[in-house]
């Protein structure tokens, strides 16, 4: 009998972790079908407030199928495993049910905070990384003149010039772009396999640094002061409620004064659930090699 | 033509009718980008002041975009009619607005008083009216379209079930076409966005979407939103498409930079007509959105509403099935706030209709503008109020695969119970047989995927 | 924008040879692979569609007696075969010979196997053992297509020559197999005749169970041959409803029974004997049922017979008889992840032994991992049988660039003792994690020999696999795994 548990054991296990990794696991149990009940707090509460001891309230996971009495519940569970789609959760009235609806603040508020918040400076700290403005002043700034992005400060040219190594084979930015959270969560793995690669294959690696408040075409800027001949950025991507983490890395060879979008080489998607950091940046390792021998990047790169 | 304005002791003077319509605007920070918007409310007055007493004719003399140099402009100016226009040339913006709202000034009248209109003269009129004012002129407004089902019945309100998905998967397309159906959405069209623009995925959809409406006898149409070259060679290739997709803008350039001419749009109509599976006669679908001529620097320094109104201007010629707006989706540099959201729909909107387009609303947010779901929901009730034809249906109104957040299938289902506004008559008897809805409402069936599972 | 990609479509020419108890056959199919990735993503190559194009005649299984093999003439029919499909054996790029049923019993099975292999193109494989077989019916047959569809459990029965494979797929995925020892061709009869040429060992069992004693050469009447097939179908369809199957069956199956403790929503029948159920075959005599030279006519007629009695409708499968052969031709193969590291110059690598050297996740510590994994390929090296191994495991707990760095330092130093210039380093990760892994490795190993580090691929300690050369302009290769993994963790028959 032992094959057959263990069968059985394997599969649950590969289904468990194809959950987990499409994000579709929370905590609870993958299928559990929730049936609508009076909510628990329907009796009045009289108790004074006290300190209870339990744990924190966590946000609904969203991975259940909460139609009560569906017609064919095998059916939505494979439905759920098709898409991350917030589907087969059912309605309170027309209206979403609670758990859904507060889901859905959750990550709204993630991705908000992902867009309008800061890289902390204990994170810049650790990676190592000096911070470097644009002539954005601030996040509004940021969202409304797109182009203010783009450039470097003059206090941040004056910096990159004085603390970053010239003409290096391959320059390394951080940049915030549309999501803080994104940088925290993924450059700690895509920056080390990335100069662990470039360092093995005897490529000549600037300083990198991180650019506050910074667009894509702010790397023509660095690649100019630095006569840079390949530079990757690696950049936040704007958030979308499946998650606010998401990264993605723009490749320029040799950038000027003509360069357009088309000339850029770009990697989007690299976060834990898409491709994750540390394969995505030995994977950008191989992608740059072919750039340096095509010396050609973008659409040029695939000519 | 006078182009000065005394507002509290102080004196605007501007230079052309486009600084005029410009400055006039309600704020926007596509406008601000663009550096042309007003720079105080003072001269913002100043300028909705100089607008109300232009005529009709100065505006007709001044296109924002000169008529030898843009398409758009000449596609306007050709499709005018002469006649109305003659009749009430004389006219000042003031005395427009107040024929608009007029109580006797009805459906017929604004439809023929359309004709008649410039884009840029149904511009400089949205300019001049509260959001109330733009609630209370679209109401009247009634456009229909035929394509397998007629869009715009009175008393009815449409959507587009939006099932899209991050790497096209059909089953995954396929999981939320079901879960939107069964909240009753996807009268409108059920349109899909791919993320890879290639004719196999166009195709590939298109039949998936057509073999399941046959199957279930779902009386509605089908769409992808590739580019529109993209699904004329699907349906070439002999791939069932109802309607063909195009995001069109307001000047030529823009239309460059979306890879798209009147000549070419009039192809895909003809194409539509001889080897398409929609009945027709109206088989083209457009998406439009305040702001894309001031991110793709095509806008000529004229502001983004009227950028907005040429686009119908341009639209209107090929009898488009249907017509959404977008105005959320551009971005916080066109469009900053949830406040900037709700006035650009319902701006669209009423200009939309008063160019005679049969129109739908996406009041939707990107995660980087400064709005959130009460905006949405805001715009969503005084859209369905002011007649919108049909709104999107995004799962949980999380699109996952254009990262946005849209109307829901819920909030679909609610509009509807709110102001008592039906499905398209055939789509509500096929949800009755269904079992999705009973008598108005949403019926027990209602919200279970799996009842297309038996 | 652009991607980087050299290649985002490729087709894949797969070969499927079945050589069974009754009948041999031929299947090719192309297989296309596709970058599925949206635009911008780091690219992801899938298996986007399947298709045979070529569909060989049903064979008799050359033997030279009922234990041998004819392996001369079983090569002259693929050669055939290859001709009438128009293609050389250079222009198969994968797939497998299946030797099924009663005959991967025979003497020289292995060889035949073997022989095939270098014959059948650059990447053509041998497997067999019945729960794989099980398996691959099942996908051949449709089953596993339209457990998928309707979202429900489909149990296929595959009845050939001389058993009867059963696979059960819910949602597309097997979650059950099992095997019999019935089929067809238990009992020979001389064709068209009624003189009974051979009787196998398990037939044997069932006549004594009838209280026949028959030997080659009798001549049994129709009304005694019906009962023996009763009782075989009998067996088979005790198999399938019920987990307590009496003493018979219990001797017949060659494999634990099924589990049964899931709802079977649909059933379906595929091999030689299924188009005996489906169809409208009544015996009315010996000569008659005997028109194959075996009671596989007879045994259909009493499935249905069975099914009927049982109140079963059977569902119709998509293919029959050819239902291995298309599931071993397209359905055998699978490809890696597609960020990996290869060393193309030490690929095909065939007959890769593969071990699991951690039992619970990988360990927290490299010391602990470099024991693990020198532990785990000593315990295969040291008697010398396998030539390669490979390193299997689902990756680290978390795919950070610390945990692949400690994972390649255990594994490097692990293995250090086993690798050289002709054995390279092979690990396959279950984990999106090979490219980072493969990269970590090689600069530790440095000059001291090749990597090939795959994911996405579930394998375990005991599996054969071979890998391919790669595809899709390098970005991928193909792997066949030619044991599953819970064909091989022990007990058989408790």
């Amino acid at each position: 009998m032992a094959a057959e548990s263990q069968m059985e054991q394997l599969i649950v296990e590969n289904v468990m972790k194809e959950l987990a990794k499409r994000g579709l696991m929370g905590n609870g149990s993958p299928n559990q079908v929730e049936m609508p009940e009076k909510a628990a707090g329907a009796q009045p509460k009289t108790e004074p407030y006290r300190e209870s001891g339990d744990d924190p309230l966590t946000i609904p996971d969203i991975t259940g199928i909460w139609v009560p009495n569906p017609e064919n519940l095998e059916a939505i569970k494979v439905m759920k495993q098709a898409t991350p789609a917030r589907i087969g959760l059912y309605r309170a009235g027309t209206r979403p049910k609670t758990g859904a609806m507060l889901k859905f603040m959750a990550d709204h508020a993630q991705a908000m905070d992902a867009v309008f918040l800061d890289v902390s400076e204990e994170f810049l700290q650790k990676m190592n990384l000096f911070l470097v403005d644009t002539m954005a002043q601030d996040k509004e700034e940021f969202l409304k003149r797109p182009e203010l992005g783009r450039k470097l400060s003059r206090e941040g040219e004056k910096m990159i010039k004085e603390k970053c190594e010239k003409n290096p084979q391959v320059q390394i930015l951080v940049v915030d772009g549309l999501s803080s959270s994104s940088i925290e969560a993924n450059v700690p793995d895509v920056l080390p396999a990335l100069t662990q690669g470039l360092t093995a294959a005897g490529i000549k690696v600037g300083t990198p640094f991180f650019i506050k408040n910074g667009r894509v075409g702010v790397q023509d800027h660095v690649g100019k002061l630095l006569n840079a001949e390949v530079v990757v950025s690696l950049i936040g991507e704007r958030p979308g409620l499946v998650t606010a983490d998401s990264m993605s890395a723009y490749i320029i060879y040799s950038p000027d004064e003509n360069t357009v979008e088309a000339d850029r080489t770009v990697f989007s998607n690299i976060h834990q659930g898409g491709t994750p950091p540390a394969e995505a940046g030995a994977h950008l390792v191989d992608v740059i090699k072919r750039i340096l021998q095509a010396k050609a990047s973008g659409m040029k790169l695939n000519q | 033509m006078n182009l000065k304005a005394n507002i509290s002791n102080k004196v605007f003077a501007f230079n052309s009718v486009k600084e005029v319509l410009a400055k006039a605007n309600e704020e926007k920070s596509g406008d601000l980008l663009a550096g042309i918007g007003a720079a105080s409310a003072s001269e913002r007055v100043a300028a909705k002041l100089v607008l109300s007493n232009l005529t009709l004719e100065d505006i007709y003399n001044n296109p924002v975009v000169p008529y030898d140099e843009d398409e758009v402009t000449r596609v306007i100016y050709d499709g005018l009619n002469t006649t109305v226009y003659n009749r009430i040339k004389n006219w000042t913006v003031g005395e427009l607005r107040e024929y608009i709202l007029d109580s006797d000034t009805g459906n017929e009248d604004l439809k023929q008083l359309g004709r008649g209109l410039t884009s840029e003269m149904i511009a400089a009129v949205a300019k001049l009216m509260s959001n109330m004012d733009l609630v209370y002129a679209a109401k009247k407004i009634i456009i229909q379209a035929h394509c397998n089902t007629t869009i715009g019945v009175p008393g009815t309100l449409a959507f587009r079930n939006q099932p899209n998905h991050p790497t096209d998967s059909i089953d995954g397309i396929m999981a939320s076409t079901k879960e939107g159906l069964s909240f009753g959405s996807g009268d409108a069209v059920i349109g899909i966005n791919p993320v890879e623009d290639n004719v196999e995925t166009v195709a590939r959809i298109l039949t998936t979407v057509k073999e399941f409406m046959e199957k279930w006898q779902i009386p509605t149409q089908n769409c992808v939103l590739a580019h529109i070259t993209t699904q004329m060679k699907a349906v070439e290739k002999g791939a069932p498409a109802d309607i063909l997709f195009q995001s069109v803008a307001g000047s030529q350039s823009a239309n460059d930079a979306f890879g798209v001419t009147a000549a070419m749009l009039e192809e895909a109509y003809e194409l539509a007509k001889v080897k398409g599976t929609g009945t027709g006669p109206n088989l083209l679908y457009f998406e439009t959105g305040q702001g894309s001529e001031i991110s793709l620097d095509c806008h000529h320094g004229a502001d983004e509403l009227t950028m907005e109104a040429r686009t119908y201007g341009f639209a209107r010629k090929f009898s488009p099935f249907m017509v959404n707006n977008v105005s959320g989706f551009i971005g916080p540099e066109t469009i900053y706030d949830g406040r900037e959201v709700i006035r650009a729909d319902l701006e669209d909107l009423f200009m939309g209709k008063l160019h005679g387009l049969p129109m739908g609303i996406a009041p939707c947010y990107t995660n980087h503008m400064k709005a959130d779901q009460n905006d949405q929901e805001i715009g969503t009730m005084l859209c369905a109020m002011a007649g919108s034809n049909y709104f999107m249906g995004v799962p949980g109104g999380d699109d996952i695969m254009l990262s946005y957040q849209d109307t829901s299938y819920h909030d679909d289902a609610s509009v509807r119970e709110i102001l008592g506004l039906k499905p398209l008559p055939e789509f509500e008897k096929w949800l009755e047989e269904m079992g999705i809805m009973e008598n108005g409402r949403l019926g027990k069936r209602a919200g279970d995927p799996s009842i297309f599972d038996k | 924008m652009s991607k980087t990609n050299d290649t985002n479509y490729q087709t894949v020419i797969s070969v499927g040879i079945d050589i069974g108890t009754t009948t041999t056959q031929i299947v090719v199919s192309r297989i296309t692979i596709r970058n599925t990735a949206p635009g911008s993503s780091v690219p992801r190559m899938e298996i986007t569609d399947k298709e045979v194009v070529h569909r060989s005649k049903i064979y008799f299984t050359p033997l030279r007696d009922h234990q041998i093999i004819d392996a001369d003439a079983v090569a002259q029919i693929v050669l055939r075969e290859y001709r009438e499909a128009g293609l050389t054996p250079e222009q198969v790029d994968t797939g497998a010979v299946i030797v099924t049923g009663e005959t991967a019993k025979k003497e020289n099975a292995k060889n035949i196997v073997e022989s095939m292999a270098g014959l059948a193109g650059d990447f053509v494989v041998a497997t067999a053992g019945v729960n794989l077989e099980s398996v691959l019916a099942g996908k051949g047959s449709g089953a596993a297509a339209h457990s998928r569809e309707k979202h429900s459990v489909t149990l296929n029965i595959d009845i050939g020559g001389g058993t009867s494979n059963i696979g059960v797929f819910k949602n597309g995925q097997v979650i059950e197999t099992a095997c019999l020892n019935i089929g067809g061709h238990l009992i020979e009869v001389e064709r068209q005749g009624d003189r009974i040429t051979y009787i196998s060992e398990p037939a044997r069992a069932i006549l004594r169970e009838c209280g026949l004693s028959w030997q080659t050469g009798d001549m049994p009447g129709l009304d005694e041959l019906k009962s023996v097939a009763r009782l075989m179908a009998k067996c088979i369809i005790e198999t399938i409803t019920t987990e307590n199957v009496s003493s018979i069956t219990g001797e017949l199956l060659m494999t634990p029974p099924l589990r049964l403790d899931y709802r079977v929503d649909s059933i379906m029948f595929s091999g030689g004997v299924a188009d005996f159920i489906y169809g409208d075959f009544r015996p009315v005599s010996v000569s008659q049922v005997s028109e194959y030279g075996d009671i596989g006519p007879l045994l259909g007629w009493a499935v249905k017979e069975e099914l009927s009695a049982a109140g079963i409708v059977p569902e119709k499968p998509g293919e029959t008889i050819r239902a291995t052969v298309i599931g071993a031709g397209a359905h055998s193969v699978d490809i890696s992840g597609s960020t990996i590291t290869v060393d193309k110059a030490v690929l095909p690598i065939r007959n890769v032994t593969v071990v699991s050297p951690f039992v619970k996740g990988v360990p927290e510590s490299p010391g602990e991992i470099t024991t693990a994994v020198h532990r785990a390929a000593q315990r295969i090296i040291s008697d010398g049988s396998a030539q390669f191994v490979a390193f299997a495991m689902a990756g680290p707990a978390e795919v950070s660039f610390a945990a692949v760095q400690e994972l390649a330092q255990g594994i490097a130093q692990g293995a250090a003792d086993f690798i050289s210039r002709d054995k390279p380093l092979i690990v396959v990760v279950e984990k999106d994690c090979a490219k980072i892994l493969g990269q970590c490795l090689k600069i530790i190993l440095g000059d001291k020999g090749e990597v090939v580090c795959i994911d996405q691929i579930v394998v375990g300690e005991g599996d054969y696999i071979d890998i391919g050369k790669p595809i899709m302009g390098g970005r991928v290769v193909p792997v066949v795994v030619k044991t599953l993994v819970f064909e091989n963790t022990g007990a058989r028959k408790d």
